[in-house]
């Protein structure tokens, strides 16, 4: 909209009432969960910071995720519904380059190394999956109704699961992670060896994404891009390989987080991706869909959410697991569906 | 052009005020609409005009101020209620239903005013074969009122820009408004054609009994049609008048023409 | 702007061919050919030779042809939501469930609290604890549970965009199940058995009254008789009279002001409110009409296995009757069943016994069945890049999703403020 009357905002906006009373019911639900969580707390402090460094284990691997679904969202407003199957793809792959071909067992130097190699490998692999869906499928769908390509990733979405039916088979696999069990002993605290490590991979990959997009020139593209597409094409970028570029980060990002859920959690089911890609998007809503700093806070937040109500004494446990979460889904995109950071947009119809 | 003698309002805007965040649209402007009249507003671009006529439409809500249709407050209700409460529009882009026929966009806009159930409606009863076969009969009397009644059951997108313009008039009369907000309805047309529609604007007045609120940038137009003339500029109103007033206002054509950059110039 | 330009000729059709010639063509033709299937299988197949039926026993048994309805029912119901309203739903699964569910609860000794039994017209045998009412009770209260459920799930979420509104739909689709799967123990009450679900149903019959049974020939026609797993035939009649009902109701539908409505708000939806139709009250009806039919295959699927389990509906579920929609074409009911009856049956016979063929030809050991997750998703991928209108589209819907679409920056505002 061009801006020619521009005024100065009064100190304070005003507030429609609609705004006020969804603001007092946000407050009263974050004092309810915080009274819920210090009682919990009290209850059995040890198992309290057990389950809350699950739960941020588990967040970290949704924030992974969730970056995916932001970015793309965030560049062509395309919710890539494959994204959470790409996920569990990685965790495939890392299961056959890892253990079945270096055949990494526990612990030594050099299955460590391996497993770095691992990683970049399958990022390299998810990426290239994601970029090559983006542009068999989703590139000529990009001026289509917005019926078509949203079809079209749920169609990706079926496809991917299928291959990880043809690799991994239909039921649920175990394998034997490179990760030592048990953890870091402070007092009657453990922290888990998986924890430590998701901590150590996933925040260079979040400050090396931070990076790429605030200061290199792809990244401004990026930003460019999301924007104003034609505007940014006007400008001399070239859109195509700027969301394909999109895609091959939101992929790797997937595709790290599929290797940390199989060295924490030892398993691969061909229908993993779907659940915890669900999960991971509430997520990402949750934190501002399009906000890079939100998939983070979003991710971490579920997974605590996730955890808690697992886990302590006083939550719903694990059969209401994804009740819980897909409820809050459904209350944020009903009230809130900029999630926390991001802005609300006019409600037009 | 003297001004109506009816002396009630079919439309009374007081005091819209239109805030985006920090961003002030429309300040504090009023504005009426004289039972049966023809009154335009204009401006330059970026005036705050569609801002304005959004909220007489209801689809955005005003910060500040009140609308009223007839005698009924219609400030915040939703699009739908105040087009079935008799304000009917046409858009700046033509907002057909391309893949209906004429006949049946212009039915769409009696969906209001009839009242057929589902069970109805399922159940094909009498009251709803004599809604519909009303409703066709209706349509077709509106298109031929408009000129293009020969393609009653042409798809719309198949219809020529003077047609679609012609049916999308037909369609917003369905609503038997008070009200008839045209936007830019004479965008593209050539001087003979723009002619031909200011008589037409002036025939639906008189053969329908209803009040026209017109956004226009030709100002040919402007001048011959309207009865009175409201002139917004950065959101406020600057000048409100019969057209000779408005033609020599000179803070009228300081708003058009004392410009410097790309804004100003009439389309 | 060249104004004037003559009257657009060439391929697109002047004048609409909306024509109900057209809809009474493909409503013969398909009763022609339910009728003959019923012939077929009640007086000509038990004529055969043991080749013969064994061959119609492993590619086309009535057992296959009668789920294909159930999801010829539902996927005329999810038509409504997606083809005629263009709202993407992809948790329609929800309503199959809470219908199979209500099957469980009114036609099975399930509440043996009520120790004596309510009993409306049923076929089942009496004095057993628990609700019995009669089956076409049962559908129509199935379909009127799901409706409102339908209504209360879009409620609040009809107004989002699309894409939202797709995941919200998919949350449910996942949460509904799940409230299922875990219903055993809710406050010390058991609703759904959990995982154990309900069965068996009762035995339901054709009529509440009448001779048990008619003999012509070789075939046995039931009337009053309660239907046991062996009456497939009369079954097949029974699921073709609900298919049949649901798609007299699209019809009657779209052809009145409801079905305008819900074509102008896919074209354009501002455009539709601003010309006096309400639009969350429009899309409500698209979801409760859908949420109903919904609910009517819930129930003739719980029949058709005489059991609900909560195992049974998953989101997979959501997107084969997607697969279906889109492949038959959105918005053409036909095309949809059609779409309907061909993915049914090569999920459930087709592709097994064609992997069976297969690998006892060539002495392989491929997993066929498996591969229907990439038979569905490419079926998707495809049709929405080279024929998004569906195999079957109607002259209008052929258009809709072709055209280049307005952009959609096309807003009121023009650009301006």
């Amino acid at each position: 909209m061009t801006i020619t009357a521009v005024e100065a905002a009064d100190s304070r906006p005003v507030l429609l009432r609609r705004e006020k009373f969804e603001r007092g019911i946000g407050i009263a639900l974050l004092v309810g969960v915080t009274i819920w969580l210090i009682w919990n707390f009290f209850a059995g402090p040890v198992q309290f910071i057990n389950v809350g460094l699950a739960g941020l284990r588990l967040g970290a691997i949704y924030a992974l995720i969730a970056l995916g679904y932001t970015l793309v969202y965030g560049i062509i407003e395309l919710i890539n519904f494959a994204h959470g199957d790409l996920f569990m793809l990685g965790s495939v792959f890392t299961s056959i380059v890892l253990v079945q071909w270096f055949g990494a067992g526990t612990g030594s130097a050099k299955d460590w190394g391996l497993m770095v190699l691992t990683l970049v490998i399958v990022m390299g692999l998810c990426a290239g999956l994601n970029v090559t869906a983006e542009r068999v499928a989703y590139r000529r769908l990009r001026r289509a109704p917005k019926l078509a390509p949203l079809i079209t990733a749920v169609g990706i979405s079926f496809i991917f699961q299928w291959f990880g039916l043809f690799l991994n088979g239909s039921s649920q696999k175990n394998w034997p992670k490179v990760i030592p069990d048990g953890g870091l002993v402070l007092g009657q605290v453990t922290i888990d060896w998986s924890t430590i490590l998701v901590v150590v991979v996933t925040i260079p990959l979040l400050l090396g994404l931070s990076y790429i997009v605030q200061r290199t020139r792809q990244g401004k593209a990026m930003r460019a891009t999301a924007q104003d597409q034609d505007a940014a094409r006007l400008m001399g970028i070239n859109v195509d390989r700027t969301i394909a570029f999109t895609f091959a980060l939101g992929g790797a990002m997937a595709g790290a987080a599929g290797l940390l859920y199989l060295e924490t959690f030892g398993t691969t089911r061909y229908d993993a991706g779907f659940q915890l890609g669900l999960i991971a998007f509430t997520a990402a809503v949750l934190g501002g869909i399009g906000n890079l700093q939100g998939a983070v806070l979003g991710g971490v937040l579920i997974g605590l959410i996730q955890g808690f109500n697992d886990g302590l004494p006083y939550g719903f446990g694990q059969k209401w697991s994804q009740t819980v979460v897909f409820t809050i889904l459904i209350l944020l995109m009903v009230f809130k569906p900029e999630g926390i950071l991001g802005k609300p947009t006019i409600e037009k119809v | 052009m003297t001004a109506t003698v009816d002396t009630r309002n079919a439309l009374v805007a007081d005091g819209i005020t239109v805030r985006f965040g920090g961003l002030v649209a429309v300040r504090n402007v009023s504005f009426t609409i004289p039972e049966r009249g023809i009154v335009s507003l204009i401006g330059p671009n970026g005036a705050g005009k569609t801002t304005f006529f959004n909220v007489l439409t209801g689809l955005y809500r005003p910060t500040t101020g009140s609308v009223t249709l007839g005698d009924k407050d219609v400030t915040g209700l939703s699009p739908h209620t105040i087009a079935s409460m008799g304000m009917g529009r046409t858009f700046q882009n033509i907002r057909l239903f391309g893949l209906m026929t004429a006949a049946e966009n212009v039915m769409v806009a009696m969906h209001s005013h009839t009242t057929s159930n589902i069970f109805q409606i399922v159940g094909k009863t009498r009251h709803q074969r004599r809604e519909e076969k009303e409703g066709r009969e209706f349509a077709q009397e509106l298109l031929d009122f408009v000129g293009v009644g020969r393609h009653a059951d042409e798809y719309a997108r198949n219809l020529s820009y003077g047609d679609q313009r012609r049916l999308e008039v037909a369609r917003a009369l369905a609503l038997r408004p008070r009200v008839l907000l045209l936007d830019e309805p004479t965008a593209g047309m050539n001087p003979q054609e723009s002619a031909v529609f200011v008589d037409f604007v002036r025939r639906v007045r008189e053969q329908r009994g209803l009040s026209i609120l017109l956004i226009e940038h030709d100002m040919s137009v402007v001048m011959r049609v309207s009865e009175r003339i409201t002139v917004l500029d950065q959101g406020e109103k600057i000048a409100e008048g019969g057209p000779d007033d408005i033609r020599n206002n000179p803070r009228v054509v300081e708003a058009y023409l004392g410009r410097t950059g790309t804004e100003g110039s009439a389309r | 702007m060249a104004l004037s330009t003559p009257e657009a000729v060439g391929t697109a059709p002047a004048k609409s061919d909306l024509g109900s010639s057209h809809t009474k063509r493909w409503a013969l033709w398909f009763t022609a050919i339910a009728v003959l299937v019923w012939v077929f299988y009640s007086f000509i197949l038990p004529y055969l030779g043991s080749g013969a039926q064994t061959l119609v026993r492993e590619w086309m048994p009535l057992g296959s042809i009668n789920e294909a309805l159930v999801w010829v029912i539902c996927a005329v119901g999810l038509n409504v939501v997606v083809g005629y309203a263009g709202l993407l739903d992809l948790g329609f699964v929800a309503f199959w469930a809470i219908g199979g569910y209500t099957a469980g609860w009114l036609m099975s000794t399930f509440f043996n609290q009520i120790s004596n039994g309510i009993y409306v017209l049923s076929a089942a045998p009496p004095n057993q604890p628990g609700i019995h009412l009669n089956f076409w009770l049962v559908l129509v209260a199935a379909g009127c549970v799901c409706a409102g459920a339908g209504i209360i799930i879009g409620a609040p979420t009809l107004r989002l965009k699309s894409d939202y509104l797709a995941l919200v739909t998919l949350g449910f689709g996942e949460i509904i199940p799940q409230v299922f799967l875990n219903g055993a123990d809710i406050h010390g009450f058991n609703f759904t058995n959990g995982a154990l679900g309900i069965a068996p149903l009762d035995n339901i019959s054709p009529l509440p009254f009448g001779p048990s049974t008619v003999t012509i020939g070789k075939a046995t026609i039931a009337i009053s008789k309660p239907l046991g797993p062996f009456d497939v035939t009369a079954k097949y009649v029974i699921f073709v009279l609900v298919a049949a009902f649901c798609v007299f109701v699209s019809l009657r539908i779209r052809e009145g002001r409801l079905g305008r409505a819900w074509l102008a708000i896919r074209e354009d939806e501002l455009a539709a409110s601003m010309m006096g139709v309400p639009l969350m009250r429009t899309k409500l009806a698209a979801y409760a009409v859908g949420a109903f039919m919904g609910g009517l295959g819930g129930v003739v699927y719980a029949v058709h296995n005489n059991s609900v389990f909560p195992d049974r509906f998953s989101f997979a579920i959501s997107i084969i009757l997607l697969a279906m929609v889109v492949l038959g074409g959105m918005g053409n009911v036909w095309g949809v069943i059609v779409g309907a009856l061909v993915l049914a049956w090569f999920n459930s016979t087709g592709l097994p016994q064609f992997g069976q063929s297969f690998n006892s030809q060539f002495g392989t050991d491929i997993n066929f069945p498996s591969y229907n997750y990439l038979l569905f998703g490419a079926i998707l991928v495809l049709m929405m890049l080279f024929r998004r209108e569906g195999l079957f589209p109607e002259t209008r819907t052929r258009q809709v999703l072709q055209e280049a679409e307005r952009s959609d920056d096309e807003e009121l505002d023009g650009g301006e403020v």
